[in-house]
């Protein structure tokens, strides 16, 4: 069972920065600053929540009450935890950056977990190998769209069809928003780069 | 050195480094890989390289041609970011309970 890192004695500022995170990797570092910067800064105590899951479920952004539930029984690996924590925290961001109307909008649904599909790292090749989905060209897009229309499907009692038809709806936008990463990371090199930019993009834009 | 504060100091978006090293990741094996699992297709990479060369050019003997080549080239590059209709509207503040406390009641998954 991972536990989050432990604050030290001497942090460094940057792990004030990410409240204790940081050791989450590139992309949640990213993810916590555009929240930070957006008004929502992130709190280990306050946003985060470890419980017991039923079924296979590995975590969950609950926006009723601000927080990510991650199923401690259900994350067995660090690696595992870092994905999981980014998708939902991909979920918090957009939460806060736009009106998503979570329970009434099946559109905004689809749109968030197209979004974590895509930029979570979810759809990686080696992930989906791992899953026995061996494919190569444009691969991505199909996991993307088979994680999101499965995500949709295991929290609202709407038919398979349906689901499919919302998700190919709103597929195109959604896919295409890459904020806050500016890219689709597919490695920790990836958010890495996405890191660096958005560190330097008060330059960026006053010099563009 | 008298500074004055009423001349505005232009320079590249990003430090000239940032750009060589953004054309070595888009070229490397690894990146042209997940370029072709996400689109079906090779990255095309030499806008870098020539965004590399106009920052040098600016850098270094302040060249207005290449100033300007290298902000079109990325105003280009966020123009392309954006380019999609959202699904949803942006807010102009944060969620008004993001920070307020827990109440008793368990929160439930989503």
């Amino acid at each position: 069972m991972r536990t989050f890192p432990n604050y030290t004695m001497d942090q460094t500022k940057q792990e004030e920065e990410c409240g204790g995170l940081c050791a989450l990797g590139p992309y949640a570092k990213l993810l916590l600053g555009a929240m930070k910067n957006s008004g929502c800064k992130v709190f280990k105590e306050r946003h985060f929540s470890c419980e017991d899951c039923s079924g296979t479920v590995s975590g969950g952004f609950d926006a009723a009450s601000s927080q990510i539930v991650l199923c401690q029984n259900n994350i067995h690996q660090q690696s595992h935890m870092n994905r999981v924590v980014t998708h939902e925290l991909i979920h918090s961001f957009d939460h806060c950056r736009a009106h998503v109307d979570w329970f009434n909008n099946l559109r905004h649904l689809a749109c968030s977990e197209i979004r974590a599909a895509n930029l979570s790292g979810d759809c990686s090749f080696i992930n989906e190998v791992s899953r026995l989905n061996f494919g190569l060209k444009e691969h991505h897009q199909e996991c993307v769209r088979g994680r999101a229309l499965r995500s949709i499907l295991a929290v609202r009692k709407i038919s398979r069809e349906e689901a499919e038809k919302i998700v190919d709806e709103v597929f195109d936008s959604c896919f295409n928003d890459h904020a806050p990463f500016g890219r689709i990371p597919h490695s920790k090199e990836d958010a890495k780069f996405a890191y660096r930019d958005y560190m330097n993009k008060d330059r960026y834009y006053a010099n563009l | 050195m008298m500074r004055n504060f009423n001349e505005v100091v232009s320079k590249p978006p990003r430090v000239c480094e940032d750009y060589w090293t953004e054309f070595r990741h888009c070229k490397s094996l690894r990146n042209r890989f997940h370029h072709y699992y996400t689109y079906g297709a090779m990255p095309s990479c030499q806008q870098w390289n020539e965004d590399h060369n106009n920052c040098k050019q600016w850098e270094m003997h302040r060249s207005p041609e290449a100033k300007e080549a290298l902000q079109k080239s990325e105003r280009n590059r966020v123009a392309e970011q954006k380019n999609f209709t959202p699904v949803w509207q942006l807010r102009q503040e944060p969620p008004r309970d993001w920070h307020m406390p827990l109440n008793q009641e368990k929160p439930q998954d989503s």
